[in-house]
């Protein structure tokens, strides 16, 4: 079975360096991105079989903006996105997971803090033919 | 002990502290609404009485007649004050000006009617300048008071004169033609009516002086409280993506090597992830404090009060048995239903049954009753805990506040959780209070009212 890449679209490069020791310990590959832009450029280079999204990076809403983008390319509309959030976060959008899900283009929001168990499942969950 | 619930974000009416505010002018009107229908029955019972009943030579047509004008004139300014919301308080005042002109010209009729100089009832006119230092400022006051003086100086000398009819009251002196008497009357009068004014304009402005000071005050706390709130939400945001890294870098830490770790290690870790819960609980609670304008019609829905109390506490079975404390609930039948915000309802829930169980000794108990009041609903959370000292009563609702017995029993409480709860009840429209006795235990209650409504900014 082909080793699974997963895409890291943070600019909390501690955050990104923690999910890739936990996501390698289970045999993902991990390639990260620390802007929205540079996410968007290898989202569309490297094909990853999943994208782990923070919802607020330089701007508020630079992650609503990636995952819609990534939805509208036709070569990256069909990956999975899990959308890392923080319950404090102050999106300026009013914005509530258990309320928006629908009509935000992600797979699953993760509340930060992750646990590392918790990350794996989510990430083995939505992974498109994970075993 | 009983914490203040009202609105800090409430303002005074802006240039109330000159003046009065349309509230408290609408609430004197009333006042003084009574004291007329008073007035005006008085002279009606006392004509009745003394010219119907004991046959007394007064002038009875005339007395009653006005009797009845002051009713109908009262009637008028009721009605009025029913049917219209004061809109513009100098529109108002002008209107009071004229009832008060009104009043006094009444009196003087009243007087004429009933001997004039020889009735000692003149003195009533020192209520109206009395009334009026409540309601007007300086210049103003003298005006009503020069008003009087020229109404009871022209009708005294209008008898002494012939030009006005003179009604003799049978239980007074035959005096309104002796001049001596009339001056000594009238000075005493003048002296009386231009010191009331003096004093009570005196007074007003030493009143109004003070509340201009307490409105000042009340601005500036409410500028430091703002500046407080914006200062938690700036701690907030910058605290929180740190204190979530390190959590879970530290978690994952475990993870990995959790099997090879000296037990002594992942003992230090584990206490490490118990601090970071802890921070990140602190950071939670800040922005559910710094969160304003939650209440909105779209969040309310009916909720079964009974139903979430029950399972908030559930929740909470295990952290109670982990201290053998005995948990009862006591729910009302038919079930409380509330029209409310869920999640706030459940935080408010949730954070008392957890301080009462984590500031209760090993094998207490905690009683949790819900009573159904009619327009509210009663929550009360009981414990036979630590309790909370007297003179930290009311602190503890301040954020980050721990009574000195918390602090003892454990050092991972936020000092959130009650200020917290306080904001959420009042935003809600409900109260709360405590009593409680060191070393004995603590009892919360908490309202909640039926429905809550979006209060007015």
């Amino acid at each position: 079975m082909a080793e699974k890449t997963i895409l890291v679209i943070d600019d909390d490069i501690d955050l990104v360096e923690i999910i890739r020791v936990t996501l390698e310990n289970q045999g993902f590959k991990v390639i990260d991105a620390q802007s929205g832009e540079r996410g968007l450029a290898m989202a569309r280079e490297q094909n990853p079989d999943l994208i782990l999204l923070d919802v607020m990076m330089g701007k508020v809403d630079e992650g609503f903006q990636v995952a819609y983008e990534l939805r509208s390319d036709e070569v990256t509309a069909d990956v999975p996105i899990l959308m890392l959030t923080a319950v404090t976060d102050q999106t300026g959008f009013d914005f509530d997971p258990a309320k928006d899900k629908d009509f935000l283009p992600v797979n699953e929001f993760l509340e930060k803090p992750i646990s590392p168990r918790n990350l794996v499942d989510m990430v083995r969950k939505h992974l498109p033919t994970s075993v | 002990m009983r914490c203040d619930l009202r609105n800090p974000n409430e303002p005074i009416a802006p240039g109330s502290s000159q003046f009065v505010s349309a509230a408290s002018l609408r609430e004197r009107l009333d006042w003084f609404n009574k004291l007329r229908w008073g007035a005006a029955v008085g002279v009606l019972v006392v004509v009745l009485i003394a010219g119907v009943g004991l046959k007394a030579p007064i002038e009875v047509r005339g007395l009653l007649l006005t009797g009845v004008m002051l009713l109908l004139l009262n009637t008028v300014y009721v009605l009025r004050g029913r049917r219209f919301k004061a809109v513009d308080i100098a529109i108002e005042l002008r209107l009071v000006k004229v009832q008060m002109v009104c009043d006094l010209v009444a009196l003087t009729v009243l007087l004429n009617l009933s001997g004039g100089v020889e009735n000692p009832l003149l003195f009533l006119y020192v209520i109206h300048v009395i009334i009026a230092s409540l309601l007007f400022k300086g210049r103003e006051i003298f005006q009503i008071a020069w008003l009087a003086i020229f109404l009871f100086t022209a009708e005294v000398f209008g008898e002494y004169f012939g030009l006005l009819p003179h009604h003799h009251l049978p239980t007074a002196g035959e005096v309104a033609h002796e001049l001596s008497f009339i001056l000594m009357t009238l000075g005493s009068f003048w002296l009386v009516i231009l010191f009331c004014a003096y004093v009570g304009a005196r007074i007003m402005t030493h009143n109004r002086a003070i509340k201009d000071e307490l409105v000042v005050h009340q601005g500036v706390l409410l500028a430091e409280d703002r500046a407080k709130t914006d200062f938690f939400r700036f701690v907030t945001h910058e605290i929180k993506s740190p204190v979530n890294t390190a959590q879970s870098g530290v978690e994952t830490a475990l993870e990995l090597g959790g099997e090879t770790m000296a037990p002594s290690v992942r003992d230090v870790l584990d206490r490490a992830v118990s601090r970071l819960k802890q921070a990140t609980k602190i950071v939670q609670d800040l922005a559910d404090l710094t969160r304003g304008g939650i209440l909105k019609e779209e969040n309310l829905t009916e909720v079964d009060f009974n139903d979430l109390v029950a399972t908030t506490v559930d929740n909470q079975r295990d952290l109670a048995a982990r201290s053998r404390l005995e948990l009862n609930v006591l729910l009302p039948d038919p079930p409380v239903l509330l029209t409310t915000i869920r999640t706030m309802a459940e935080t408010i829930v949730a954070n008392l049954v957890n301080n009462a169980i984590r500031y209760s000794r090993e094998g207490g108990r905690v009683s949790v009753r819900l009573v159904d009041t009619g327009k509210r609903a009663r929550l009360v959370v009981e414990d036979e805990g630590i309790g909370i000292e007297e003179n930290e009563q009311d602190l503890i609702f301040d954020e980050f506040y721990r009574s000195t017995a918390a602090r003892e029993a454990s050092n991972l409480g936020t000092g959130l959780g009650l200020p917290i709860v306080r904001k959420f009840v009042e935003e809600l429209g409900g109260t709360i209070e405590v009593e409680s006795r060191a070393g004995h235990g603590s009892t919360f209650t908490v309202a909640l009212p039926r429905k809550s409504r979006k209060r007015r900014s």
